[in-house]
């Protein structure tokens, strides 16, 4: 809760010390011993001043609108409430470092006898920071630099800039963040980048430059984002061997897709999480603003989750998403979905399901994929409460399929051909979560309903990512 | 590629016959190709004529960057994939067609020679003028000049540069002279330089009426001034 300090309710001395006001630093000074025990939950009291030390270039109104519910408080475990909400608040922001909380009676000429003063004593982050790392990855060196500006102008606006330099390709991304004062989950941002990415699975090298703005903002319990994206992608195949379906996409197109997604996430953390669930619904119509990419995709993610006895929990999880070309041109290799790998159906190779050429697969427009886990702790909980904590051990049915949309034949018939031919596995593993971003697993998978084509890894399977099947 | 995928690839070509859905990729005709990319893609087509092989010749905007050089014309035949004249030749040899093979060692490096000058002499001329297209354009109306004078003397009153039987270099000569002759510039005077020579003319429009007319293609063909 950070520090809170309290004091009697009983006013002090008259030639007592005086209490600090904007801008110098509060002093502490000990009560005597033999001071009365109140029962302080009771009591009322009224917030009569909130103080804040340490600002420098955040401008004030941001910071009126984060504290405003710690004047409502009435009595004192209110007060101890709300302005823990509110450290939480101006700490969400992003440009403090520190935030401490001071509460203390009320001095001066206008003091009431119940009357509490705030004090947020805050440390700034600084202008600049910057970050340099060298990466090493398969027969690839980089060196990756960041820089970022928070609270570039005071209202907690934010630019960050990441470089990466490698021996096979560079990327970049600069990003510009703005929350609406006072309504922080309403903010907009703008981002240009350029990345590259290679695709052994299906023998192809993308490379995109694109810029993108969009505006979140929250309604009820869901978080919306709007997004205008508009994208140079060339595409290359990754050696002389690949197959000619992937040579026919080679090069240049222009993507020019408004996008909009909805987030419902009562979890109670993103990585192995114990109760609720999570609904995410994304669609995105390209073609529209430009650029000679046209179709419209939707696809959704759901996971439900429950704790059960002995502290495990059971967990299932569902993914969906189809590709409608607009117009007769076909879809492109980078737009479509792919299905298999650690984070997806386990038991397959990476992204090595469905329609493929000669050993490249060249994705499908439709697909689903779904999985039923049970979490439990490991086996005679080894390290309980410390380390033995972050692992977990893992049994698990997986299933999916994907394929091409042929619009010949209707709706009725693509349900039936993703209904068919089914691959699926089950296992059981270890999983490791790495703080709150990010697990790794390693599983014995045991794949079924291999149809040809597929690519396989039955046995040990390592995987690590941000976002599990 | 090394030498060895080269030889590996040209022993696997070998084996497999010519099929019949052979493909050649260029660029879109009118908006897209370039003239040193429409010559190209000619030569190889009447080489490919001239062999005897059907090739089905199919448009794409993407073609050059399909192609595994960058450069076009490629064909995609069975499942390999080959770019430019020297290559195709190659490719083509090693499945057992040649249109050289009944040449000496020294009608081959002639060949050679005038396959050089060619690609020094008109098709400098081609990009110079899609290029930059000034008034400064003197000198490489000159070379053309030459280069059209030296085949046209190597060609005299036969009908192919090499006896009767047509070679690659006639193929190349061909892409690049109905190029000059059939597209329209801003600039006549380079094909006005080419219809000096009237056996060259005669050459051009012998060979388009043998190997394209005759199988149902040419949409455009010479005129003579």
């Amino acid at each position: 809760m950070g520090t809170v300090h309290a004091r009697s309710l009983e006013p002090l001395p008259a030639n007592g010390p005086d209490f600090g006001a904007l801008g110098e630093e509060a002093e502490f000074v000990e009560v005597e011993p033999e001071a009365k025990q109140e029962i302080l939950e009771n009591k009322d009291v009224v917030v009569q001043h909130v103080h804040f030390d340490g600002l420098g270039r955040t401008k004030d109104d941001i910071i009126i609108c984060e504290i405003g519910d710690v004047f409502k408080a009435k009595n004192l475990i209110e007060v101890m409430r709300k302005s823990h909400e509110a450290r939480e608040k101006l700490l969400r922001l992003g440009i403090f470092r520190q935030v401490d909380v001071l509460i203390d009676t009320c001095q001066g000429d206008d003091a009431l006898p119940n009357g509490l003063d705030v004090t947020f004593e805050v440390t700034e982050l600084r202008r600049l920071t910057g970050s340099y790392n060298t990466m090493v990855g398969n027969n690839e060196g980089s060196m990756v630099l960041g820089l970022k500006l928070p609270n570039l102008l005071g209202r907690a606006e934010k630019v960050t800039f990441q470089f990466s330099y490698g021996t096979k390709e560079t990327s970049y991304g600069l990003s510009f963040f703005k929350p609406q004062p006072g309504n922080f989950e309403r903010n907009f941002s703008v981002n240009l980048y350029k990345v590259t990415g290679q695709f052994p699975w299906s023998s192809l090298r993308e490379t995109d430059r694109g810029v993108s703005a969009e505006y979140s903002f929250p309604i009820w319990k869901t978080s919306h984002t709007v997004k205008w994206e508009g994208v140079w992608r060339e595409l290359g195949c990754l050696s002389r061997t690949a197959s000619f379906a992937v040579r026919k996409e080679s090069g240049h197109s222009l993507k020019s897709s408004l996008s909009h997604a909805m987030v419902i996430d009562s979890r109670n953390s993103s990585i192995l999480p114990r109760r609720g669930a999570l609904l995410k619904v994304n669609q995105e119509l390209a073609g529209y603003t430009g650029g000679d990419v046209s179709f419209i995709k939707e696809d959704f993610e759901l996971q439900l989750n429950k704790q059960l006895v002995f502290d495990s929990v059971f967990s299932t999880s569902l993914w969906g998403g189809v590709l409608v070309p607009i117009g007769d041109k076909p879809s492109s290799i980078a737009d479509r979905f792919y299905l298999g790998g650690p984070t997806s159906v386990r038991g397959f190779s990476m992204h090595s399901v469905g329609p493929q050429s000669e050993g490249d697969y060249l994705g499908g427009e439709a697909y689903w994929a779904g999985g039923l886990h049970l979490y439990t702790p490991l086996p005679f909980r080894p390290g309980q409460g410390g380390f033995g904590e972050l692992f977990r051990t893992h049994f698990f049915l997986n299933a999916g399929n994907l394929c091409n949309l042929n619009y010949g034949e209707g709706p009725k018939a693509h349900i039936r051909k993703l209904a068919e031919c089914i691959r699926w596995s089950y296992g059981a593993g270890i999983v490791l979560r790495l703080g709150n971003i990010a697990r790794l697993e390693l599983n014995y998978c045991v794949p079924m309903g291999v149809q040809k084509g597929d690519r396989t890894c039955d046995g040990v399977q390592f995987g690590a990512g941000i976002r599990f099947l | 590629m090394s030498l060895v995928a080269e030889a590996f690839v040209s022993q696997i070509a070998a084996a497999e016959p010519w099929p019949e859905n052979a493909t050649l990729y260029q660029q879109l005709k009118g908006e897209q190709i370039l003239l040193s990319d429409n010559a190209a893609s000619l030569a190889v087509q009447a080489f490919l004529q001239m062999c005897n092989l059907p090739i089905k010749v199919v448009c794409r905007a993407n073609a050059e960057y399909m192609s595994p050089s960058g450069k076009v014309p490629f064909i995609h035949v069975g499942n390999q994939v080959v770019s430019e004249l020297g290559p195709i030749v190659q490719f083509v040899k090693a499945k057992g067609h040649s249109l050289s093979d009944g040449l000496d060692e020294v009608q081959k490096a002639e060949m050679k020679a005038y396959m050089e000058l060619v690609n020094n002499m008109l098709l400098t001329a081609e990009l110079y003028l899609q290029w930059c297209d000034e008034a400064t354009v003197g000198e490489v109306l000159e070379d053309v000049d030459q280069c059209c004078q030296a085949l046209s003397q190597r060609l005299g009153t036969q009908p192919y540069f090499f006896n009767k039987q047509p070679t690659e270099l006639d193929a190349l000569v061909f892409g690049h002279l109905y190029t000059i002759l059939t597209t329209q510039l801003t600039n006549d005077e380079l094909s006005e330089k080419v219809k000096n020579y009237s056996n060259l003319l005669a050459f051009c429009r012998r060979i388009e009426q043998h190997y394209f007319e005759d199988r149902g293609k040419g949409s455009s063909s010479i005129r003579s001034s």
